[in-house]
């Protein structure tokens, strides 16, 4: 049974407040059996003197959604449109499912795409603009218009068929988008900054709304991305880029909690970092490292990998896993530049001795301390992360 | 991360790059094939026709070429062509930058009418406009009787026919592309620059001379030189209100192909049309690029 | 009511009003010149004089019978009409994909073959016209239909491909791919997505060759024939022998058949996004 088939045969539910037009038998149903694996096997491509992409090997899961996030330039883009079919890897394969695509072209990979201005078809109405990928394949106008209203009511707007494109929404826009690019029950559904042009309130929103059809429809997806809270809330799993690679890929909460390196830990979220010398195992999985910068000052430090006394090693410690406290003597100790409430928490900006950049502290008490107060800094030992780069 | 994938060998040659394109290089090709076969090679051919035929042959490549520019007869055609090229776009300059100021600072929604109202006479064939100067400037016609009424003129005469005709007809044609290139610029400059020279104590002239000229000399530049080699290349108006009294080098191949078929010596003076058409080209690119504007 | 005005103190405002006043009076003027001709020749195509006398003597259709009753002005028109229109056929379907394949390229080939296409129109017609007719002789079509077509082709790519590529410059490239990934062939794509899209820029080009073509005298009088005459050379060696109001009859008709252009063109596709 087709999925549209499920969906013309069950009325519409409602899930979590919002009403999505599509049972939730059917997404398992769908999550079995679509949800095709896809895979990049050292895939990789010059422009020029430039290499935009280095050689890349990756599988995404069957109905997983997998983010590509960095900075512009790091090679996400080149790394969707080569599996779009826009440009030919110099080396390497695109696989979906069991099929090499790496030869075919665009229309013959059936993937969807939401792109980051959305790309509607500025001369056809709404209606016509989600038929589209219908029309292309020949499929009857009873059955267009048929399909059309179900993915409208999918992403909520059945009473927008008619409408021109300049009359909707930035929102609505992103919305008949997604509905184009599922209409077709693609295998997999690529994602270009699909957000990027809406306001924050209604990115927030859509964030939520995106993830939860594409959870429902066990669709996998790949969403390419600069923004860190965007792939943090919408994927299974991150891939972080930088210059052309995979710097680390990982579930969201272990890409954020375990960063591999300085460049992972500052461009997802904020990270406070520090130098030290390991100078002797303290306990099991648990060292002591004297801390550079402040003579005399020192923290534990946890680790699943030995660390060799005498090593010189990076940390990096989240701000709002810094517990701030009494001064004491043989811990860090710094003074309060600034405090900003934040709403939900204190920020506090902190100047800590031997350390060129400020560090950064939140924390959920509701008492803040004024600034230019001196306090000791201090972290529970599972909350240093050990960075991969040297000091 | 992923084990188990064989690792791709990156010595290998690199696939050709094809990224996607709806259209590529071949959809140039029919529109090359003619434009090489129907432009290229008769332009090609007449510059080997001037050197090689009648004369030529016999007296040498550069026989036409040497005619035309040392023979005083024909050096006192190309000076005549480019007196009338200059004085026809200095008109036009004169007549039509007020036009093109009002229609920019004033007209406000006016401007579409006038733009309309500019445009429009390309829908009429230059056969008719001239002839229409022909019926307002003949003994009997409308202006010429208005002049003679207010005294200008001392008896009704015929005014076509004269070299005052062909500029007046040139104007007609030429101011409103003029016009329509200062307007393009013009729209361009920021009020506000005029404004605050006029809030500082700057009079109006001065505001008109330091600020908003300066400013639309790229317009001004791409119009003179538009007027300037249409002005060369166009022989109807001289032809049908000149009465013989304006010969420039377009009517001479006219009459040169009408009456004397000297296929040589017409194919030199075309040769020459188009090289100072060339020329005036590549003052506007090397102009347009020192004051850095975009075309 | 100006900008200017407002925006300057209120002392001032008096002394520009007149200079607005007094350059307003100018531009009327100056319009009333644009007019004047032509305004004339439709005044005199319905004189009742044989000879041209404006203000005209009286009120008669006779000339507007006289071009009827003369063969070669409606020959002629024949001619200048489908001559137009085919080439500008021809220049569609010639420059179109040409400008489609060049828009988005970069390479200096690229722009070389660009300022091929925009050539023809920086050459004066009289000498194109003069080239094309040696060489088209030499291939034994000299004075022919045929020969007509392909100089007023030659001479219509131009504004085609100058206007396809400014559009299609403006049209976002992810259109297209947005076409393809949902399934669109090549073929597919040009026919639904990028024809319709760019189909203001060739409707103005088009448009801008169909009168380029109707007007061209000096391209067309050199393939000039009982048979391939186009209006405006008939019009020109009539003027030469006879000057009667009858060419003011013909003028009127084809400034007529412009408008009447135009207004399909209107029709068909707003005259707003034409000039836009």
């Amino acid at each position: 049974m087709t999925l549209m088939g499920a969906m013309r045969a069950s009325p519409p539910s409602t899930i979590g407040g919002a009403s999505i037009g599509l049972p939730s038998a059917v997404s398992e149903h769908r999550t079995t059996t679509r949800g095709v694996p896809l895979q990049l096997l050292g895939i990789s491509k010059s422009f020029g003197s430039v290499q935009a992409l280095r050689p890349m090997t990756q599988t995404i899961e069957g109905g997983e959604m997998l983010a590509l996030l960095g900075p512009s330039g790091c090679g996400k883009t080149t790394t969707l449109r080569i599996i779009a079919g826009f440009e030919t890897p110099d080396h390497g394969s695109v696989v979906i499912g069991t099929h090499d695509v790496t030869e075919l072209p665009p229309n013959k990979r059936g993937l969807g795409m939401v792109f980051q201005s959305y790309s509607l078809f500025p001369h056809m109405t709404v209606g016509e603009n989600v038929a589209f990928g219908l029309k292309m394949r020949g499929v009857s106008a009873a059955e267009r218009t048929t399909r059309v209203r179900e993915m409208l009511a999918l992403v909520r707007l059945t009473q927008h068929e008619d409408r021109q494109i300049h009359q909707l929404s930035g929102g609505q826009q992103q919305r008949i988008a997604l509905a184009r690019a599922l209409v077709t029950n693609p295998s997999t559904l690529l994602l270009d900054e699909p957000l990027g042009a809406l306001d924050k309130n209604l990115r927030e929103r859509m964030q939520f709304e995106l993830r939860e059809i594409q959870h429902r429809l066990g669709i996998t997806s790949i969403l390419v991305t600069h923004d860190q809270e965007e792939a943090l809330t919408m994927s299974n799993r991150v891939a972080v880029m930088s210059d052309g690679q995979v710097v680390q890929v990982g579930r969201p909460t272990d890409v954020y909690e375990r960063p591999r390196n300085r460049f992972v830990a500052e461009f997802l979220g904020t990270a406070n970092i520090v130098a030290g010398t390991v100078t002797a195992q303290a306990a099991e999985r648990c060292w002591r490292v004297a801390l550079a910068g402040e003579p005399g000052a020192s923290a534990l430090v946890q680790s699943d990998t030995p660390l060799a006394p005498g090593n010189t090693i990076l940390l990096a410690v989240r701000p709002e896993r810094i517990e701030i406290g009494p001064v004491v003597a043989g811990t860090m100790q710094a003074l309060i530049q600034d405090v900003v409430f934040r709403g939900s928490y204190f920020a506090y900006e902190l100047c800590v001795p031997g350390q060129d950049a400020p560090f950064f502290a939140y924390s959920q008490n509701r008492k803040d301390i004024p600034a230019d107060r001196r306090v000791g800094l201090g972290w529970q030992p599972d909350n240093a992360i050990v960075l991969e780069d040297a000091p | 991360m992923t084990a188990g994938i064989p690792v791709v060998d990156s010595d290998a040659k690199a696939r050709p790059s094809r990224p996607y394109r709806l259209a590529g290089p071949s959809w140039v090709v029919p529109v090359l094939l003619f434009l090489g076969f129907f432009f290229v090679i008769p332009l090609g051919a007449n510059i080997l026709r001037s050197l090689q035929t009648g004369q030529a042959a016999t007296n040498g490549p550069l026989f036409y070429y040497i005619k035309l520019l040392t023979d005083a007869y024909y050096g006192g055609i190309i000076a005549e062509t480019l007196k009338v090229a200059v004085i026809s776009t200095v008109l036009c300059l004169i007549v039509g930058y007020p036009v093109a100021y009002f229609m920019v600072r004033f007209a406000g929604r006016w401007n579409t009418v006038i733009v309309f109202l500019l445009i429009a006479p390309l829908l009429t064939s230059i056969i008719m406009r001239t002839f229409g100067w022909r019926v307002l400037l003949a003994r009997r016609g409308a202006l010429t009787t208005l002049l003679f009424d207010w005294g200008i003129i001392p008896r009704p005469i015929n005014l076509a026919d004269e070299p005052f005709a062909v500029y007046l007809g040139l104007v007609h044609v030429l101011a409103p592309f003029m016009i329509l290139s200062i307007t393009a610029v013009l729209q361009k400059v920021d009020v506000r620059l005029e404004e605050s020279a006029r809030v500082l104590g700057a009079s109006a002239f001065g505001t008109f001379f330091r600020i908003t000229l300066p400013l639309s000399l790229d317009g001004i530049a791409t119009g003179c030189i538009l007027v300037f080699v249409v002005t060369c290349g166009s022989f109807l108006t001289m032809l049908l209100l000149g009465g013989g009294k304006v010969t420039t080098l377009s009517l001479l191949i006219y009459q040169q192909f009408n009456v004397a078929q000297d296929v040589g010596f017409a194919a030199a003076m075309g040769n020459l049309l188009l090289i100072i058409g060339l020329i005036c080209l590549a003052l506007q690119a090397k102009f347009l690029r020192r004051s850095g504007g975009k075309s | 009511m100006t900008a200017l005005a407002t925006a300057l103190p209120l002392r001032r405002r008096r002394r520009v009003r007149y200079g607005v006043i007094a350059l307003a009076l100018y531009v009327l003027l100056f319009l009333g010149f644009i007019a004047a001709p032509i305004v004339s020749v439709v005044a005199v195509s319905f004189s009742t004089a044989s000879f041209i006398a404006f203000p005209i003597p009286g009120f008669s259709l006779r000339w507007y019978w006289r071009i009827l009753e003369y063969r070669p002005f409606i020959d002629a028109l024949i001619v200048s009409g489908q001559v137009a229109v085919l080439s500008t056929m021809f220049g569609t379907i010639l420059g179109v994909p040409a400008a489609l394949a060049l828009a988005r390229s970069r390479t200096t080939a690229a722009a070389i073959v660009s300022n091929l296409l925009l050539a023809p129109v920086t050459v004066p017609a009289i000498v194109l016209g003069l080239a094309l007719l040696y060489f088209l002789s030499s291939l034994a079509l000299g004075i022919s239909f045929a020969a007509l077509l392909i100089a007023h082709t030659v001479a219509g790519i131009p504004y085609i491909v100058r206007t396809v590529l400014s559009v299609y410059r403006s049209i976002p490239p992810d259109l297209e791919e947005a076409a393809a990934i949902l399934g669109a062939s090549r073929w597919q794509t040009l026919v639904h997505t990028t024809l319709p899209l760019v189909r203001p820029g060739v409707f103005a080009g088009g448009l801008f060759a169909i009168l380029t073509s109707l007007d061209n005298l000096p391209l067309s009088f050199f393939f000039g024939s009982a048979s391939t005459n186009t209006l405006p050379v008939v019009m020109l060696s009539y003027m030469e022998n006879q000057f009667d109001p009858s060419i003011a009859a013909i003028s009127t008709v084809q400034m007529l058949i412009a408008i009447v252009v135009l207004l399909i063109a209107d029709r068909v596709y707003g005259i707003e996004k034409l000039t836009s």
